[in-house]
């Protein structure tokens, strides 16, 4: 086994030991976290006071908007 | 009775969106340098584009200099659009929806200028090394030897910045989004790294190099644009409409599916190669296993949308992030089925695999980020965009020509490849048979060049201030014909300050 072969397989053996032990630390993490715990209020953490769920952000410049009452759940 | 002098004004909601413009206001530097970059590369790359596409069809067009053969111009194009638009777009989104998501400002911003200079030096130097002659004949990795160190360097501030925004986070909850762009720059540096020291630093021998070739080649889609792009669809389409992500279980699931599975299917572009058979076998289940993340992604994006679907009339941001949303379904579906060896016989070495990489890096990575480029920047500059009707024509040349690219090479590459596989039908013949695919092609170019000059025209003149100023700190616009919302009489009662 030449000098290169060998630093191929310190690449590949590394690479899977380094990047799979991440991942499986990762997600070890997130459960201890409580990142799974509660999708709901998860998928809530995107909006704000200012920026409510049912008020929609964006539009056409110059553009008339619907009705924003209308287009809310 | 006067209000007591201790009792500030500020409500919940004027709080939130001052705390939100302080976030866009600490990355708004490095995030604009980078947006910048990345769309004088798409000008430069869409130029390089259509140079390689007019010489498919017309052979004798700029024949005078070796700079412009077809295939210095073609690797050109492809570090222009992957190394200067995608991935210079893809750290900026990168960069401000973690400030965003993480509710936490972006600190020590000037070294990301020293990044984002280093990067865009590797890819001018790049793009004139392919064009002077110093290509390594790698695909996706067409650069010169001399172009990586600068790349790296780049990725690494820009990962490193990432991490550090992530560690301030004032926001307890990892949204699905961060997810995504963690793993999309911890993977990549380690992607890039791996293969330009298996191939350029200290080169493996035999079939060990299109191996890695094709790891980086397909994972650079995978482990890079996709990420990131699916996961700024996952930001826009809830927030532009105001609605939660349909399923979040399902968002999480998708991602997790997509960190075990995509890394496997790269062999799948060297299927029929000389690499063991299991190889390639293991890669075509590993494509198949995809179909879990895509499904997943689509009926999420799909649900969330329902009932809004009227929103794509009015929103710029909307209409470009849900086309690429579709196209991610309909790349990653068509990638699979491609994965399959019997389909892979035909379409291999044709134009039919020509479409499909350009519907993944523009119908669908691109498409999105010029949605988050129509969200973003009026944030960060304070100003709305000057011309809906530019918006409009950015969108349908570019809606129009990646679709027009897609059907004709996609029907032009399929029974170019029944062709090849038939003996008895000579090589001239299927020349001239693709000639009007071809031409379809190159009006399909001009099409998306016209749009990114629409788009590039609307972006400077919105750097330069000629949109009309925001009227609050968040909101996109408020038109002068409706009521007005909180928003605008909120500023105008308690004289927030206009950016």
């Amino acid at each position: 086994m030449t000098s290169v072969d060998l630093a191929m397989l310190a690449t590949v053996v590394g690479s899977i030991v380094v990047f799979g032990g991440a991942a499986v630390l990762a997600l070890g993490w997130a459960f201890r976290n409580g990142q799974f715990e509660n999708f709901q209020q998860g998928s809530l953490s995107i909006f704000g006071p200012d920026e409510p769920v049912g008020e929609p952000t964006d539009a056409f410049p110059g553009m008339t908007e619907p009705d924003r009452r209308s287009e809310t759940n | 009775m006067a209000e007591p002098a201790a009792t500030p004004r500020l409500t919940d909601r004027d709080r939130s969106a001052a705390e939100r413009a302080a976030i866009d206001a600490s990355c708004r530097g490095p995030v604009l340098y980078f947006t910048t970059s990345a769309v004088v590369w798409l000008l430069i790359g869409s130029l390089l584009a259509l140079v390689a596409s007019i010489k498919l069809h017309s052979p004798y067009f700029l024949t005078g200099s070796p700079e412009l053969t077809f295939g210095r111009v073609r690797m050109a194009h492809l570090q222009a659009v992957a190394m200067g638009w995608s991935s210079m777009a893809t750290v900026a989104a990168c960069l401000w929806l973690m400030c965003r998501l993480s509710r936490a400002e972006l600190v020590y911003p000037k070294l990301l200028y020293l990044s984002g200079t280093l990067w865009n030096v590797g890819v001018l130097v790049a793009v004139l090394g392919i064009l002077l002659g110093d290509a390594q004949s790698v695909e996706w990795l067409d650069a010169p030897r001399y172009a990586p160190p600068f790349f790296v360097a780049g990725l690494g501030i820009v990962a490193a910045w990432v991490m550090a925004v992530f560690r301030r986070r004032q926001e307890p909850h990892v949204y699905v989004t961060q997810w995504y762009i963690l793993a999309a720059v911890f993977w990549f540096p380690w992607l890039y790294l791996t293969t330009v020291f298996m191939i350029f630093w200290s080169p493996a021998t035999g079939v060990v190099q299109p191996i890695v070739n094709w790891w980086f080649g397909h994972n650079v889609l995978g482990l890079w644009f996709t990420p990131v792009a699916v996961g700024t669809a996952y930001y826009l389409i809830p927030k532009i409409i105001g609605r939660p992500i349909h399923s979040y279980y399902l968002s999480i699931m998708g991602f997790w599916a997509l960190a075990l599975f995509y890394s496997w299917a790269g062999m799948h572009h060297l299927i029929g190669g000389p690499i063991p058979a299991w190889l390639a076998t293991a890669s075509t289940v590993g494509s198949m296993m995809m179909f879990i993340p895509v499904i997943a992604v689509a009926i999420n994006h799909h649900m969330t949308m329902r009932g809004h679907f009227r929103r794509l009339k009015y929103s710029p941001a909307l209409r470009f992030t849900v086309f690429g949303a579709i196209a991610y379904t309909w790349v990653s579906f068509q990638g699979s089925i491609e994965a399959l060896k019997d389909f892979n016989e035909v379409v291999h070495f044709t134009h039919y695999t020509v479409a499909h990489a350009h519907l993944g890096v523009y119908g669908f990575v691109a498409m999105i980020f010029f949605g988050l480029y129509y969200y973003m920047i009026p944030r960060l500059t304070g100003r709305e965009w000057v011309s809906p009707l530019l918006i409009r024509v950015h969108f349908w040349c570019a809606a129009v020509g990646i679709t027009l690219y897609f059907v004709s090479l996609s029907i032009g590459g399929w029974w170019q490849g029944r062709m090849l596989n038939n003996p008895n039908i000579p090589f001239g013949r299927i020349i001239d048979y693709l000639l009007p695919y071809l031409y379809a092609r190159s009006i399909a170019g001009v099409l998306l060049t016209v749009g990114h000059l629409a788009f590039a025209t609307l972006f400077v003149m919105n750097l330069f201030g000629w949109g009309r100023l925001r009227s609050g700190p968040t909101y996109f616009v408020e038109p002068e014909e409706t009521t007005p919302t909180p928003t605008t009489e909120r500023a105008e009662r308690e004289l927030i300050p206009v950016r």
